[in-house]
């Protein structure tokens, strides 16, 4: 598709996209102001683009983009995107010159090029090796160049944050039993039911301070199968929900 | 020391205390209730050495406080019977929880033998224990049994007899709650012994625990104001420091208890994260496969009981036929004798028709003993309770509800798993609704007379989705009406599998089978004859036709030598005039007339007189209806698999009628022999009546609908 559209073809696509975004339809005049490009260029663009049924214009009227017009503009935004919190987000290169970058790369960049620079940028965000201080690093990097700190350390360092993060808002949490996912432990806190349902809970060994853990749930999906004082106890989810535990 | 003791058995359930009991005592044993309530209560003998020693088996239960009937029962024999010792058989694999029940009947202060069951599970599962210094903590002797191999049964009845020659200075191990609950305590007690009258019996400091525990049927006993008034104050005050009400702290304190007398004996020496039994249950109630295997389960335990159970029935059918056939003998051909027909067709028939269900009744529950000891039970109650919860039952009450697909008898017996009054009314007012098996005859004999043969096994479908459909539509309007209120919490414990014994499933056979024999049995019995009566008499002396005369004048008019031919349609003129002479004796007889008198209201749901006639068989037990519809067309030894029944069914019913009268069969009027059992189970007549008025009146508005709407739209009149 953009491979048919020439570059130029492409920016005026996605001045218009832009401008519909903010204004509902544009006109010739704010495209020609936003791309810096004279009025007779934007004309001669633009009836390009209606031959092609990407757009709908007719002299002297505002322009609108056709929906296969649209969904061309939507991929250029996004191209332009990606390739600019690449650039800003992980290279720290500033915004403005991001920017730059972005539109002149992005209609060159093929689709499978974007895909994977687009999961990449994902995963640095999230793989504990990489993740915000590492991309900080690398902007130290940059700036008081080759110089390496103790890349033991660093390791050592990161699996540790590692280890409390994936812990640390976790462990300690107090939750209803309910919560707890099959395999997870908690201890007891407090029982929230009433009457007879919480002596007979307490009774059944569910008393504070006493580790359960969440075995399975039952086929149907309701009792659950809870592991207290070494044995196997079901309870239906309304019990367990007064059951508050703290997690383990 | 005395030479006869008596000892009672407590214990959590799947300890193991019916095998140890059954241990004990052996054959010498029997079954009974406890008094006013429908609790089983088990009691044998036996000796040791030169004492005798009474044993009375407790019912199963976690705990000593009043959650359930059970737990009353069990708590109220021990303080008012007052065993020379109890005995608590304790799962020593799973101890924490088992010692709960220990601890509280040591409060009570009687002598106490722990027998540590299971030993051998305990070990295999890395447990060690320091008995010696856990039974100076609990000051309680231990016996290591396992009940299974007989093994420590005399080392138990030992230290019973020796328990029981010490109980004058029995000193129980005491449990301190605290100083903030021990301080109210010491504040009620005083109060207590002058304000109640029972101080005496249970023990001073238990019942005060008791009451400050917000024990329910302990507080109706007080009568004072001032004392509810300080219970209830220092329970006010409690829940203010601990910011639990005093129960919860109580028994958080009672397991802090067994905790720290645990943590210094028992030691686990592996590791055993996942035992076998675990692994079992990542099969049996995997996401998948839980719902498949439940219902191939089923599925077992139903061709169990019955494709084995059929040929025994056959032939229980066979022998009585040949006694009949024997005492049929003793008279003269075509004698008229009175006794005869009492013998022959009032209590012979009656008694086959009791026996006849017996391989049924034992078969199913060898099934549900094998199911229940190996622990499957308590997982289909697991898998099944979503389903029943929606309908406002309970998990436990699937199980009452599939017996009911056997007989509705032990189905209504079933019922006492369930803990809470409401779940168990409910589950046993619509277990008629499961169609039973002696309703299938009736099925058996109707479907092929009047449906073609692709159309037999949906049919009998159709007839049992109705019973199920009837069923969760009344549970759930019972439980939004008469049992409106909060369910039970479903707290249940899912037991480790275990391989069951056979001895364990024969005595559970031999008991629900007496049990059958017994309850059911007399009364099916007893109204057999009292319906051969009602269809015998009053005799019929004139007849409108002289029947023996115009069988003589169709002998006479054909010669003996006109071939074979002739002589079968002569013996089928014959036929049809003895028939006739039956129908009009029948028609004469109580029963006929009651059925007459019906026939205006019976009239709405296509069934004619002959139906009411049957139908008050039914009344008797339902698989009666079928002999007795053979007797109302004349057609004589009639069962379900008889042609000329069928033959004369379809030339005096229509389809849409003979539909009805299955759906009939299906709701209306659960058997006496039901009737008995809910009234026994439900401990008031007024439950019982309200089943048979409310299914009676059910079954009626339906088949009047269904047959009235059939009839308006032609379905079946054909
Ligand atoms: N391994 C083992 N199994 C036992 C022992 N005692 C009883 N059982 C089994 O445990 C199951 C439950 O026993 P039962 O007496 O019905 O328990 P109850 O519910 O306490 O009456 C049965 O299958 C017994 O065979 C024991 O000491 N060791």
């Amino acid at each position: 598709m953009s491979k048919t559209l020439s570059a130029s073809l492409e920016d005026y696509l996605e001045a218009i996209f832009h401008i519909s975004a903010q204004k509902q339809a544009a006109r010739p005049k704010d495209i020609s102001k936003r791309l810096k490009v004279n009025n007779s260029s934007v004309t001669g663009a633009l009836k390009l683009l209606a031959g092609k049924g990407l757009v709908n214009y007719a002299p002297y009227e505002i322009v609108t983009l056709t929906g296969k017009g649209k969904t061309l503009a939507e991929d250029i935004v996004r191209r332009h995107e990606t390739l600019r919190d690449f650039f800003e987000k992980v290279l720290a290169v500033s915004h403005e010159d991001a920017e730059e970058a972005a539109c002149k790369m992005e209609h060159v960049v093929s689709r499978e090029v974007l895909e994977n620079l687009i999961q990449f940028t994902e995963f640095v965000e999230t793989c504990p090796r990489g993740g915000s201080k590492w991309v900080s690093g690398f902007r130290y990097h940059c700036d008081a160049g080759g110089e390496h700190a103790d890349c033991e350390q660093c390791i050592t360092l990161c699996l540790e944050d590692f280890k409390q993060a994936n812990a640390g808002d976790k462990t300690g949490e107090a939750v209803s039993l309910h919560e707890l996912n099959p395999g997870q432990k908690g201890k007891v806190i407090k029982l929230r039911a009433k009457g007879e349902a919480r002596k007979r809970i307490a009774e059944m060994g569910l008393t504070r301070g006493a580790l359960v853990e969440v075995e399975r749930v039952a086929p149907l999906g309701d009792p659950l199968e809870v592991k207290v004082k070494g044995y196997h106890l079901s309870l239906r989810k309304e019990e367990a929900d007064t059951i508050d535990v703290e997690r383990i | 020391m005395k030479a006869s003791i008596k000892v009672a058995l407590a214990g959590n359930p799947n300890s193991g205390k019916t095998t140890i009991f059954n241990s004990l005592t052996g054959a010498r044993q029997h079954v009974g209730n406890y008094p006013g309530v429908t609790v089983e209560k088990k009691e044998g003998t036996c000796r040791h050495g030169d004492v005798q020693i009474q044993v009375v088996d407790l019912p199963g239960t976690y705990s000593l406080s009043a959650y359930s009937i059970e737990e009353l029962v069990a708590r109220d024999f021990i303080v008012e019977e007052k065993p020379d010792v109890v005995v608590d058989i304790i799962d020593a694999s799973n101890l924490e929880r088992n010692l709960y029940l220990a601890v509280q009947i040591m409060e009570l202060g009687v002598p106490l033998v722990l027998a540590f069951n299971m030993s051998d599970t305990a070990k295999a599962r890395g447990y060690e224990f320091d008995l010696e210094t856990l039974s100076e903590l609990l000051s309680a002797p231990i016996v290591t049994t396992v009940g299974n191999k007989g093994e420590g049964i005399t080392e138990l009845l030992d230290a019973i007899v020796s328990a029981a020659a010490k109980q004058d200075t029995w000193q129980s191990a005491k449990i301190v709650y605290g100083k903030e609950v021990e301080e109210e305590l010491a504040k009620l007690a005083p109060l207590v012994a002058r304000e109640t009258a029972a101080a005496e019996k249970y023990g001073l400091r238990w019942l005060t625990v008791k009451l400050l525990e917000n024990d329910q049927s302990l507080l109706e006993m007080v009568s004072s104001p001032e004392l509810l008034a300080a219970v209830e104050a220092s329970s006010k005050h409690l829940q203010g420091i601990f910011g639990d009400p005093p129960e919860i702290v109580i028994t958080d304190r009672r397991y802090g208890f067994i905790s720290g007398a645990c943590t210094e004996t028992v030691r686990s020496t592996v590791e055993a994260r996942h035992t076998m039994s675990d692994k079992i249950d990542t099969v049996v109630t995997n996401r998948l496969l839980g719902l498949p295997i439940f219902f191939a389960m089923m599925y077992l335990v139903f061709q169990l009981t019955f494709t084995i159970g059929d040929p025994f029935m056959g032939w229980i059918e066979q022998i009585f036929g040949w006694l009949g056939g024997i005492i049929e003998g003793f008279w003269p051909a075509g004698s008229e004798s009175a006794l005869k027909s009492l013998l022959v067709d009032g209590i012979i028939g009656g008694v086959g028709g009791v026996i006849v269900f017996l391989p049924n009744i034992l078969l199913l529950f060898m099934a549900i003993a094998i199911l229940e000891d190996s622990g499957y039970m308590a997982r289909a109650a697991f898998i099944m309770d979503h389903l029943m919860h929606k309908i406002g039952l309970h998990g436990k009450s699937f199980i009452p509800l599939v017996i009911g697909f056997g007989c509705t008898i032990p189905a209504i017996m079933a019922t006492r798993t369930l803990e809470s009054r409401r779940d168990r009314l409910t589950t046993m007012l619509v277990a008629p609704l499961m169609s039973c098996g002696a309703r299938l005859p009736i099925y058996a004999l109707i479907i092929p007379a009047f449906f073609p043969q692709q159309w037999h096994a949906p049919m009998l479908w159709i007839i049992y989705l109705i019973g199920i459909i009837l069923a969760i539509v009344c549970a759930k309007l019972l439980r939004a009406t008469l049992f409106k209120g909060e369910s039970t919490p479903f707290v249940m414990e899912l037991p480790p599998y275990r391989v069951p014994t056979l001895r364990g499933i024969v005595i559970h056979m031999w008991d629900r089978g007496w049990m059958y024999l017994k309850k059911a049995g007399t009364i099916i019995l007893g109204i057999s004859i009292l319906l051969w009566a009602m269809t015998t008499y009053p005799k019929k002396e004139v007849f409108a036709r002289d029947y023996p005369a115009e069988i003589a004048q169709l002998q006479a008019a054909y010669p003996k030598d006109t071939g074979v031919k002739n002589a079968e349609a002569l013996q089928a003129k014959i036929m049809n005039l003895q028939q006739a002479q039956r129908a009009e004796e029948l028609t004469y007889s109580i029963a006929g007339r009651i059925g007459h008198g019906l026939e205006p209201l019976l009239k709405p749901m296509g069934f004619d007189w002959r139906v009411g006639t049957a139908l008050i068989g039914a009344f008797a037990a339902k698989e009666v209806f079928v002999a007795q519809m053979g007797i109302v067309f004349s057609v004589g030894e009639a069962d379900a698999e008889s042609e000329v029944l069928r033959d004369r069914l379809r030339e005096n019913y229509t389809p849409l009628a003979a539909f009805c009268i299955m759906i009939f069969c299906l709701i209306s009027t659960p058997c006496m022999a039901t009737i008995a059992v809910t009234r026994r189970e439900s401990n008031s007549w007024g439950w019982a009546l309200f089943q048979l008025g409310g299914l009676t009146a059910l079954a009626y508005v339906l088949t009047v609908f269904v047959y009235q709407a059939g009839s308006l739209l032609s379905i079946g009149t054909g």
